[in-house]
């Protein structure tokens, strides 16, 4: 995903902030989906509500590969969750200067039932694209892979992202729909950015049903 | 004598209590009508009705008690006939009548319908009695079926609307949560992208991908493949091995 649209101002506060020790750390999202028939209408009300107006819908096409880390001495962590690190880049030849992007994500913050959104910490790496082997030589082994090409809007801090995702193998979507996502990337305690959140996501009801989805009570095992 | 003097008096008493009763009824629904026509809806008319009908059931209950004195016996005069106008006759009718004169005695001292009407409800029972029962079935049967063959017609239009709006309503289904669900667990955790797992597992750990090959990169040629170790041979063949797995 590019950044180089992001405003002068809030990259100037950005790096304030972490020159403070203000780190945005904590990820809050939202999750729903779009069906392929109704997403120019998502695309269409997205356009209203969100803040490039004159250049949305912002396309972007990634590559984005999955590492796992488990620890091999310790029988006991080969049933644990592995920890996964998130390498992405674009597709797009326009965009082959943009560095790639290691990603941290971490587990949802459990007892957070009252919370409007997931609240999770993320951590964001630019990385050249030697990463890959990097990664494969400190042990980790690649899980899964896929790309995903769609929409980017924004609106005030918020990023929307109406994608679809492909195999990487055939570049067949994997379902009929378009995943919705409405994420938030803030310091830890500031949670008044989540009810903000909701409020934006009842602005997409009933065409899309945004919510905070567990991804260890959706797991099959 | 003086007994049936207080009945009398009692009676009408109450009898005025109920018409103030059903004129305020009445009152109120006239104002109704005139004032909220555009708003009112047809419950509320139809209750306000129902005040008025269950004032007047009350009155005709009291009228047909027993003990009630037989005032189709007694007789109302006219005295005093003019002209002009009377104030007290205004105040007592709040300006409904100001004046008692010989043209409206008549209608308001009537105890008969008007001859007019009285000879075209004659006219209708005359003609209600000369039906013969036989002839009156099959017109009952005539009109049932009118009735019902309308009411096939309605609920016809009400089925094809219902389905229309149960169309509609399946055309703005414009999510899936199947299908949330899906793209979820793929990205946070590539159920569903994990199309050669198993043979993953047969990978031996303690080396993994020994000819790291960066993808699209000019510098390094995928020949350089065909120099493996034997170990994980069987993996090239079944597969087009990926350079990271």
């Amino acid at each position: 995903m590019t950044s180089e649209n992001q405003p002068i101002a809030a990259m100037d506060s950005l790096l304030q902030a972490s020159k403070v020790n203000i780190i945005p750390n904590q990820e809050y999202l939202l999750q729903g989906s779009i069906l392929d028939v109704q997403v120019q209408r998502l695309l269409h009300r997205l356009k209203g509500l969100c803040d490039n107006v004159e250049t949305a819908p912002e396309q972007f096409h990634d590559y984005e590969a999955c590492f796992s880390l488990r620890n091999i001495a310790d029988e006991q962590a080969i049933h644990t969750a592995p920890l996964l690190l998130r390498v992405r880049r674009s597709n797009d030849p326009a965009d082959s200067h943009m560095p790639w992007q290691l990603r941290y994500v971490g587990n949802p913050e459990l007892g957070d039932t009252k919370r409007p959104t997931l609240v999770r910490s993320c951590f964001d790496i630019s990385c050249s694209p030697s990463i890959m082997e990097f990664l494969t030589e400190m042990g980790c082994r690649l899980e899964f892979e896929y790309t995903v090409r769609g929409y980017l809007f924004r609106k005030g801090r918020m990023k929307i992202t109406v994608s679809k995702i492909f195999r990487p193998m055939n570049q067949e979507p994997l379902s009929g729909s378009y995943l919705v996502e409405l994420s938030l990337l803030a310091p830890v305690g500031a949670d008044a950015v989540a009810e903000d959140m909701r409020v934006f996501a009842e602005k997409l009801k009933p065409l899309v049903i945004l919510e905070k989805i567990d991804h260890r009570r959706i797991a099959p095992n | 004598m003086q007994r049936e003097e207080k009945q009398l008096e009692m009676f009408l008493d109450n009898s005025l209590s109920k018409l103030k009763d059903l004129k305020i009824a009445i009152g109120q629904m006239i104002q109704k009508i005139e004032f909220e026509h555009e708003t009112i809806n047809w419950p509320t008319f139809l209750d306000n009705f129902a005040l008025i009908s269950s004032h007047l059931a009350g009155l005709s209950k009291m009228l047909s008690l027993e003990y009630t004195p037989p005032i189709r016996n007694l007789t109302v005069l006219p005295l005093n006939l003019s002209p002009d106008v009377d104030e007290r006759l205004v105040q007592a009718t709040e300006g409904r009548l100001p004046i008692f004169a010989a043209e409206i005695v008549p209608d308001y001292l009537r105890t008969k319908p008007d001859p007019s009407a009285e000879n075209r409800m004659n006219l209708h029972e005359a003609k209600a009695n000369a039906i013969t029962n036989e002839a009156a079935s099959k017109q009952v049967a005539q009109f049932n079926k009118i009735v019902s063959h309308v009411f096939d017609l309605i609920s016809k239009s009400r089925d094809e609307w219902e389905m229309e709006s149960l169309h509609r309503n399946v055309r703005t289904e414009t999510c899936n949560q199947g299908d949330t669900q899906t793209l979820v667990k793929a990205i946070a955790l590539g159920i569903g992208l994990k199309t050669n797992s198993p043979m993953m597992m047969q990978q031996p750990r303690g080396v993994p991908g020994q000819v790291p090959v960066q993808m699209g990169s000019p510098g390094i040629q995928p020949m350089q493949l065909g120099k493996m170790p034997s170990s994980i041979k069987t993996n090239i063949k079944s597969a087009q091995l990926h350079p990271y797995r």
